[in-house]
C-alpha cells in the first residue's frame, strides 16, 4: 500500500503536466498582488472592501499574498517537482553522457533518428577511406573496429551539451532555496537618520514592526546634486558604524552602490528635508527701498533695521502647500497685536510678506536633511547568484551545442558489401540531416 | 542633424518595405525582396545613427547616458531589437513574410511614438537609480526578448490565418510552427537574462534582488507562460493551434509588462 502511494507520488511529481499546471497557476496568481496593491496597512483595506470580501482575503492572506501559504506551496510544489524530474533524468543522462562503449550496438542502425542503407559494388578500401572522410568532415575523427566480418566507424561529438538542461532545472532550484534562505534568516527595512544623528533600529517592510541592529548607524554628511531642471543628480551620505559608542568603520552609500557592514547592505534609498538653520531674511524698507538682511534663529527675535519692531521665526516648513519652503514669520510691534505670517522664497511667491512698511523675503537657508536607507540582509543572495551563472551554462550548452553522434557499418565478406549509416543529432537535427545528404553525395559520387 | 527627424524618416522606410516585401510575396518576385531587404538594411543603418547621435548629444548637454533611459527611448529601442533579431533570423529562415511582420511592427512601434503625443522625445536627465552599469544590458537583454517574442506572435497569427481560414499564400503550417517555437526559446533564453542583470541591479540599488514591484510580477508572469510552453512543446509535444494561442497570450503578458504596468499600475519602474 505504501509502496504504491510512494509510486503514485512519484508519478504525480514527475509529470510534466504538473510543472505546466504550476506554472500556469503562479502566473495566474501572480496577477492578483499586482492588482491588488501588497502590504498596504490593514485599516487602507477595511476602509475599502465589504467586511465580508475583507475577511476573505484576509484569510487567503491576498494582503501579502507572494508570502502566504498557498503561493508558498506552489513554489514547493514546484521545487519538489524539479527534484524528482531531475531525479529521473539521471539514469538517461548517465547514459548518453558516458564515453560511447567499445563494441557498438547494431540496434542504432535500426532505432536512429537518420538511417541509411545500401549495397555498394566498390572496393572495401575505397568505402572505409569514404566513411572515414564523411564521419571526418560531419562529426570528427572516427574510431574503426572490427567485428564478425564486418568494419565499424563511429564518432561522437558535443555530448556534455546534454547537461545543459539539468543545469538549468538546478539552478532554478538553486534560486528557489536562496530565496526560501532569504524569507527565513534575512530582513529589509528602513531606517531615516537626520544629519549629525544616529540610529539602531530598522522599520522592517510588511509591517512586521521595528528591528533592532545590535550596533548603531550614524549619518555623518548627507549631500544631494541637482540637475538645472530640479531633478536630483546623485545624492550620497557619508556613515560611520558605532559598536558600543564605538566608532568601527565609515564609509560613503550612494545610489547603487551600497555600503556594507557585517553582511547587513546599506543601500541610499531616498533622502528629505528634516528642517532648517541659518535662516537668511531679507527685509526691504518700502519707502526707501533699503534692503537689511536678518539672521534670527528660530523662536529668538531680532530688531528690525528701523528698531520699531521685532521680527521671530516660530517654525520651518520644507513645503508649503506645493509653494516650496517657507518660515513662519512674527512681527512684534509695540503696542501692536503679533502678526503672523508666511515668509517664502525670492520668486516662489507674487504676493512677497509686506507688513508694517517692510517686505519679506526667505533669502537662504541651511538645509538639514535626512537620508533614507534601505537595510537589508539575505544570507540566501550567494545562491541566486550561483544559480544565475549555472543557468548562463545551461543555456550555452543547449543552444549552441548539439550532441552528434555517427555510426558506419560496411558488412560482408566480398562484395557488394552492405553499408549502413546511423546517425543523431539533439539540436537542430534537419540541418544536420541536410549536411549529411549532401557529404554523402559528395563522397559517393567522388 | 537631430535624431527624432531621423527617426520619422526611419518610419517611412520601415513602412515602405513592409510594403516592398508584401509585393515580392503577392508576385512571387525574389528581386523584389532583396530590394525590401535593402530598404530595412538602409532603415536599421539609419535608426542606429540616430541612437548613437542622440547618444552623443546627452554627452553635448553634459546629462550624458545611454538612450536606453525613458519611454521614447525604449520604443526606438524596441523597433531596432525587432528589426535586428530579423535580420538574424532570416540567415536560417529566409521568407520575406517574415521581413513584412517585422518592418510592419517596427513601423507601428514608432508611428506610434510620433502620433501619440504623450510620448516626450527630449533628452531627460538620468535619475541617480537609473544612474547604473546594469542598465544598458539590462535593457538590450529585455528588449532583445520583446522583439524575439513580438516574431513569435507574427508568425502564430500567420499560422492561426494558414489552419483556420486557410490563407494559401503563406507558408507552409510546420514552418511556421517551427519558427514560433525557435523565437519563443530565444526570447525565452534573453528574457531570463533580462532578469538576471535585473536582479543584480536591483539588488545593488534597493538591497533585494527580488522584491514583486508590479513590473518584476508581469515579467515573471510572462516568463512562466513561455515556460510552460515550452514544457508542453518540448516534453509533451504540444503543437499548432493550441501554441500558436499560447504564444500570442503569452505576447499580451509581453505588452502589459512593457506598457500596462506603467499605464495602469503603480510602482518602481514608472519611469519607463
Amino acid at each position: 500500500m505504501i509502496t504504491f502511494m510512494i509510486k503514485k507520488l512519484q508519478t504525480v511529481f514527475s509529470s510534466i503536466r504538473l510543472t505546466i499546471f504550476l506554472f500556469l497557476s503562479l502566473a495566474a496568481t501572480s496577477v492578483l498582488g499586482t492588482v491588488i496593491q501588497q502590504g498596504l496597512p490593514m485599516e487602507r483595506y477595511k476602509a475599502f472592501y465589504s467586511p465580508g470580501v475583507f475577511s476573505a482575503l484576509k484569510f487567503f492572506n491576498v494582503f501579502d499574498m507572494y508570502h502566504s501559504w498557498w503561493f508558498t506551496t506552489l513554489l514547493v510544489l514546484l521545487a519538489v517537482n524539479i527534484i524528482v524530474c531531475t531525479f529521473k533524468q539521471i539514469p538517461r543522462l548517465v547514459r548518453l553522457i558516458s564515453p560511447a562503449k567499445k563494441e557498438i550496438d547494431d540496434t542504432v542502425f535500426r532505432s536512429s533518428q537518420i538511417r541509411k542503407t545500401f549495397q555498394s559494388q566498390q572496393k572495401l578500401s575505397d568505402l572505409e577511406r569514404q566513411s572515414e572522410l564523411l564521419i571526418k568532415s560531419l562529426v570528427g575523427v572516427p574510431v574503426k573496429t572490427v567485428r564478425n566480418g564486418a568494419t565499424y566507424f563511429s564518432a561522437e561529438q558535443g555530448r556534455y551539451s546534454r547537461l545543459g538542461m539539468i543545469f538549468v532545472h538546478i539552478s532554478i532550484l538553486l534560486i528557489l532555496i536562496g530565496g526560501l534562505l532569504g524569507i527565513l534568516l534575512g530582513f529589509n527595512g528602513q531606517m531615516n537618520i537626520v544629519e549629525g544623528e544616529k540610529s539602531g533600529t530598522v522599520t522592517l517592510f510588511g509591517g512586521t514592526g521595528p528591528k533592532e541592529l545590535g550596533f548603531d548607524v550614524r549619518c555623518d554628511n548627507f549631500t544631494v546634486e541637482f540637475y538645472e531642471t530640479g531633478m536630483p543628480k546623485e545624492y550620497k551620505t557619508d556613515l560611520t558604524i558605532l559598536e558600543n559608542e564605538k566608532e568601527v568603520a565609515s564609509g560613503v552609500m550612494k545610489v547603487n552602490h551600497p555600503f556594507l557592514y557585517k553582511g547587513l547592505k546599506f543601500c541610499q534609498a531616498t533622502y528629505g528635508i528634516a528642517g532648517g538653520s541659518g535662516f537668511l531674511i531679507g527685509v526691504r524698507n518700502g519707502k526707501t527701498g533699503e534692503e537689511t538682511v536678518l539672521r534670527p534663529n528660530l523662536m529668538k527675535k531680532v530688531p528690525l533695521p528701523d528698531g520699531s519692531a521685532f521680527f521671530a521665526i516660530a517654525r520651518f516648513v520644507n513645503d508649503l502647500e506645493g509653494m516650496g519652503p517657507a518660515v513662519l514669520g512674527v512681527l512684534l510691534e509695540p503696542g501692536e497685536k503679533h502678526d503672523i505670517f508666511w515668509v517664502f522664497q525670492n520668486g516662489r511667491n507674487s504676493n512677497q510678506q509686506q507688513r508694517g512698511g517692510f517686505t519679506f523675503t526667505l533669502k537662504d537657508f541651511n538645509r538639514l536633511y535626512y537620508t533614507g536607507i534601505q537595510v537589508s540582509k539575505d544570507p540566501g543572495v550567494f545562491l541566486v547568484w550561483i544559480g544565475f551563472c549555472l543557468i548562463i551554462v545551461g543555456f550555452i550548452l543547449n543552444l549552441f551545442f548539439s550532441h552528434k553522434r555517427i555510426w558506419v557499418r560496411i558488412a560482408g565478406e566480398q562484395g557488394p558489401y552492405e553499408c549502413s549509416i546511423a546517425a543523431s543529432a539533439s539540436k537542430n537535427r534537419k540541418p544536420f540531416e541536410e549536411k549529411l545528404e549532401q557529404l554523402f553525395r559528395e563522397i559517393t559520387l567522388e | 542633424m537631430n535624431d527624432t527627424l531621423l527617426i520619422s524618416i526611419v518610419t517611412f522606410i520601415y513602412f515602405f518595405a513592409a510594403f516592398v516585401f508584401l509585393v515580392s510575396i503577392i508576385f512571387h518576385k525574389r528581386s523584389v525582396g532583396k530590394w525590401a531587404l535593402t530598404l530595412v538594411a538602409a532603415g536599421v543603418a539609419l535608426q542606429t545613427s540616430a541612437i548613437i547621435l542622440r547618444w552623443i548629444h546627452s554627452y553635448q548637454l553634459g546629462i550624458g547616458h545611454a538612450p536606453l533611459s525613458n519611454f521614447y527611448e525604449s520604443l526606438v529601442f524596441f523597433s531596432w531589437s525587432i528589426i535586428f533579431v530579423y535580420l538574424i533570423m532570416r540567415k536560417r529562415y529566409r521568407n520575406d513574410l517574415f521581413g513584412v511582420l517585422s518592418s510592419f511592427f517596427a513601423f507601428l512601434i514608432l508611428a506610434y511614438v510620433s502620433l501619440s503625443g504623450d510620448v516626450n522625445c527630449t533628452i531627460q536627465p538620468l535619475i541617480p537609480a537609473l544612474q547604473s552599469n546594469w542598465l544598458i544590458s539590462h535593457v538590450i537583454s529585455s528588449f532583445l526578448a520583446y522583439a524575439c517574442f513580438a516574431i513569435a506572435f507574427g508568425t502564430s497569427i500567420l499560422y492561426l490565418l494558414k489552419i483556420k481560414v486557410k490563407v494559401t499564400m503563406l507558408p507552409d503550417a510546420l514552418f511556421l510552427d517551427e519558427v514560433t517555437y525557435k523565437m519563443i526559446s530565444i526570447g525565452f533564453v534573453l528574457l531570463t537574462l533580462g532578469f538576471m542583470t535585473g536582479a543584480a541591479w536591483a539588488d545593488r540599488a534597493w538591497g533585494r534582488y527580488w522584491g514583486w514591484d508590479p513590473k518584476e510580477t508581469w515579467s515573471l508572469i510572462t516568463w512562466l507562460i513561455y515556460g510552460a510552453f515550452l514544457h508542453a512543446h518540448l516534453a509533451r509535444g504540444w503543437r499548432g493551434v493550441k501554441m500558436s494561442l499560447v504564444a500570442i497570450i503569452g505576447f499580451i503578458a509581453v505588452i502589459f509588462t512593457y506598457l500596462g504596468v506603467n499605464y495602469v499600475l503603480a510602482g518602481l519602474h514608472s519611469y519607463l
